[in-house]
């Protein structure tokens, strides 16, 4: 969004109104995440206005509710990071087990705001992916969004610094259909941004799995993911 | 922030508790902010059980979020609050405030009592607070259109339609409502 900084607290008050077409409210939220001046605006408007929601009269409250929520709670927030995915089992299995990744489903929330960031990157592009996909690790952190474009190129963006050894290298998989198992996206070089050259793919769909796994130089031996995961995530489409 | 609100602001350390995953942290918030939690998201997405549905869906995400609040970021109680308004305002343009107003009587008698809704939290305010001055020296049309938006979580379009204005007229009055606000609470 190209505006003037003197217009910050204008849009900050449309934001916080709720008042910003649901494109201009994702690049808010994306802004807000680097521009202190934008966040503040965002504080101070949504303090002008807050008292008309601590004046109102409180609603009676659903004996059941809490316990709705606490059922859904993510279970232990901080998950060691490093820790084998797949403990217990053969070390090179790498399932995808529900288990470990289930904080991870939970975080979906967390995600969605991630989204947002995601969306408003690609807002800028002119080829518009087809699905944008926010890969969080064990704990829910984001880590990566993959933008698949479906003509056989997909683009990821790291959000984090990946300690990648020197003999290692980040690699992309997607899972277009159980029966055709992962398949790999490219490798990524160092820890940098990367667009891929994919092998031709089904047209990606909702729901879609992307992962990075931390495999040996050159990508996995096997053609299948063998390394760590290091996150994953599920595709959305972009609105 | 000044002296009142800063006391009012106690929510900090409940955040910050649930930044460390004590869950204890997230029940103390419920038991002193679900009510109004719930009051809030249902004066906009007007039905109890889509207002319980969001408060539960934001106390998931105040836990998963807790540790990127900070002050900078204003109030927790704001912070809350906002998280609670942002999924309400989400599950109107998801579209389930069509199911909810889908004849027009419906919307009628829904929108009378809405409207009473919505002036009310203006005349709930403190005697004393500013926000309530500021408010009221605007224009009614203003004022109402900016309630409407807030309280009520009404679009731009929406607000033209109820007050029958049209919608780039509503867009510039709702702006010099918001930036007269601005300077009179400055």
């Amino acid at each position: 969004m190209r505006h003037d900084r003197k217009d910050l607290p204008e849009i900050a008050d449309e934001y916080v109104l709720g008042l910003l077409e649901p494109s201009a409210q994702a690049e808010v939220e994306a802004a807000m995440e680097r521009d202190a001046a934008l966040r503040a605006a965002v504080a101070a408007s949504r303090e002008r206005f807050l008292p008309l929601d601590t004046a109102v009269e409180p609603a009676a409250v659903d004996e059941g509710l809490w316990g709705r929520i606490e059922a859904a709670l993510p279970t232990a927030p901080a998950i060691p990071a490093g820790r084998s995915v797949s403990a217990g089992s053969s070390p090179s299995s790498n399932d995808n087990r529900p288990r470990a990744w289930r904080a991870t489903a939970l975080s979906a929330l967390a995600a969605s705001l991630l989204l947002a960031v995601g969306l408003a990157w690609s807002l800028t592009r002119t080829v518009e992916p087809l699905v944008i996909a926010v890969l969080l690790n064990e704990t829910g952190e984001a880590q990566a969004v993959v933008e698949d474009f479906g003509n056989d190129t997909a683009k990821v963006r790291l959000l984090n610094e990946f300690a990648v050894p020197a003999d290692k290298t980040i690699q992309v998989w997607t899972l277009p259909s159980r029966e055709m198992g992962p398949v790999s996206l490219g490798l990524v070089r160092g820890s940098q941004s990367a667009v891929l050259q994919a092998p031709a793919l089904p047209r990606p769909r909702r729901d879609q799995l992307y992962e990075l796994t931390l495999e040996q130089a050159g990508g996995s031996p096997t053609g299948r993911p063998t390394g760590p995961i290091l996150a994953k995530g599920f595709a959305r489409r972009p609105l | 922030m000044n002296v009142m609100q800063a006391q009012m602001d106690d929510l900090g350390p409940d955040l910050a508790a649930c930044a460390r995953g004590d869950r204890n942290g997230l029940k103390r918030i419920f038991d002193g902010e679900a009510g109004r939690l719930i009051a809030i998201a249902e004066r906009i997405v007007r039905r109890r059980d889509l207002a319980e549905e969001v408060v539960q869906e934001a106390f998931l995400r105040i836990w998963t979020s807790a540790h990127q609040y900070t002050p900078e970021r204003g109030s927790a109680r704001g912070w809350i609050t906002a998280i609670v308004r942002n999924r309400a305002l989400n599950l109107l343009r998801d579209g389930k405030r069509e199911d909810l107003v889908a004849d027009d009587r419906l919307e009628a008698l829904l929108d009378t009592d809405q409207f009473e809704k919505i002036m009310a939290s203006w005349h709930r305010l403190d005697q004393d607070s500013r926000l309530r001055d500021c408010l009221g020296a605007l224009d009614e049309t203003k004022r109402r259109g900016i309630l409407m938006a807030y309280v009520g979580g009404y679009s731009h379009g929406e607000i033209a339609g109820r007050l029958r204005v049209p919608l780039g007229t509503t867009k510039s009055w709702i702006r010099r409502g918001l930036t007269a606000l601005r300077e009179c609470m400055a």
